[in-house]
């Protein structure tokens, strides 16, 4: 019984590691939209290299702040200096689940729902995202949109510019992965 | 038996958290550190007279308004330098991809006009990039005064067109060094067609610093001095100094200082300053600068 309960104990963990799945994005664009009635503030973000194990469904985003580009030198002068303090906080992170399963052997579109920890501007908070995994033979493609409020994570608008900025962000992902390669 | 379970399971949940680790490894090790060059060194292209090693954006047109008023010393009669005599200059400035610049200005003082052009050669940068900032800096003027002699004389000092031509060039070299602190040297050389004296020379040149120390996310304590060192004239010059405070309110930067000398332009304040900070001829001056991207 003892023998093979710690046989099994065995297989399971190193299917675990042989099953783990790991894909990369091939590319990724990760933006946020700011509406207000002044001004639409946008950014977009391609250096981030998101991982995902579809084994556990877990999944793995690490954008460096300073990699958003904007139409707007200013802007993004002020969005380092002023807003993200991108000199204290160099990235924002996003670690969760898909709590849908799914499979990944299938060719289709899911719905799915990730959650997870979202750390941004230094603090951290529970996030759940919605919207779609698309496999098609070895490629996955994720697409989320989901808002955000910039007072949870402490990031202050001054009363001058609160018609400037909104007070809720949507941050939109879409990122193509593929399998890792270990090279 | 239990400790066994135990083991399993421990081994179990080791083996999931090590996956958990393995992306962020991975990232990690995928994800290199891209270099990225440190932005706003300087909030603003100047200081308080001087130039300091930024450039504006991109597609970046930059209105600028600078005013220095009379100095303080000249009294109550003179509202201490409120009433005058004050210097203005207004200039267009324009960057196409943010490294190089260019600029037309029209100062009220000596009816100057100055074009110059700007080159951020070096660019400091994050992870294993330049631990400095150099940028070239040139520019030419033109007094566009009329000789009141010229009658009285029987020749114009303006005759020829080159006599009104003056230029200046500077390389300058800076960091920041922290968030708040960021420091710039630059050697500076002016050259004049035309002096005033006989016993003038026509080159002057010299090391002047600029310095910033922000106390807020949007305020800062300006500094800056400019060295002379050659002895390019008998009259009695003094080395230009100013002190700021600096905010950044959007798209506009307000500056407000004190500086000793009246001229706007390097070929004024580095040479020219007759007023010194010691009687308190000093005077209260501001610069606007309002960006507009294009």
């Amino acid at each position: 019984m003892k023998k093979i309960f710690l046989f099994l104990t065995f297989i399971i963990s190193a299917s675990l590691n042989a099953g783990a799945q790991i894909y990369m994005a091939k590319e990724a664009d990760i933006s946020f939209f700011s509406a207000s009635l002044i001004e639409n503030i946008e950014a977009h973000n391609t250096a981030c290299k998101p991982v995902m194990n579809t084994a556990t469904q877990e999944i793995l985003f690490k954008v460096p702040i300073t990699s958003f580009k904007f139409s707007s030198a200013l802007m993004q002068e002020h969005f380092n200096e002023n807003y993200m303090e991108s000199d204290k906080f160099s990235f924002s992170s996003f670690a969760g689940k898909i709590q849908e399963k799914i499979d990944f052997t299938k060719d289709g579109q899911y719905e799915a729902t990730a959650t997870g920890m979202l750390l941004m501007h230094g603090v951290s908070k529970q996030v759940t995202a919605t919207g779609t995994v698309t496999v098609k033979g070895s490629q996955i493609t994720i697409k989320s949109v989901f808002k955000i409020r910039l007072a949870d994570f402490d990031i202050k608008v001054p009363s001058l510019y609160i018609h400037n900025i909104a007070e809720e962000v949507e941050i939109r992902v879409d990122a193509t992965l593929i399998p890792f390669v270990k090279s | 038996m239990k400790l066994k379970f135990l083991f399993s399971i421990l081994l179990l949940s080791c083996c999931i958290q090590l996956q958990a680790q393995d992306l962020w490894n991975l990232v990690d090790s995928v994800q290199r550190q891209e270099k990225e060059f440190t932005n706003a060194t300087f909030k603003t292209t100047r200081l308080v007279n001087q130039h300091t090693l930024e450039t504006v954006g991109r597609r970046t047109l930059d209105l600028r308004i600078s005013h220095r008023f009379g100095s303080l010393n000249s009294g109550s009669i003179n509202a201490w330098g409120i009433d005058g005599p004050v210097n203005i200059r207004l200039a267009l400035e324009y960057s196409p991809d943010g490294r190089f610049m260019f600029g037309i200005g029209r100062t009220s003082m000596e009816k100057m006009v100055d074009g110059f052009l700007k080159f951020r050669l070096l660019r400091q940068a994050t992870n294993g990039g330049s631990p400095l900032s150099i940028t070239l800096f040139t520019s030419a003027y033109r007094i566009a005064l009329k000789d009141n002699n010229a009658s009285r004389l029987g020749y114009d000092k303006y005759k020829p067109e080159s006599n009104r031509w003056s230029y200046a060039y500077e390389i300058m070299i800076g960091r920041k060094f922290s968030p708040a602190f960021s420091f710039q040297v630059a050697p500076w050389f002016v050259h004049y067609n035309l002096v005033e004296k006989i016993t003038d020379k026509n080159d002057a040149y010299g090391l002047a610093c600029v310095t910033r120390l922000k106390f807020t996310k949007r305020m800062a304590i300006t500094f800056e001095y400019a060295y002379r060192i050659n002895e390019y004239s008998k009259t009695k010059y003094y080395d230009s100094m100013g002190i700021g405070w600096e905010i950044e309110t959007g798209g506009h930067v307000f500056q407000v200082h004190f500086v000793n000398s009246l001229g706007l332009v390097e070929n004024q304040f580095l040479t020219h300053t007759d007023t010194k900070w010691n009687n308190a001829g000093i005077r209260l001056g501001f610069n606007v600068s309002r960006v507009f991207t294009l």
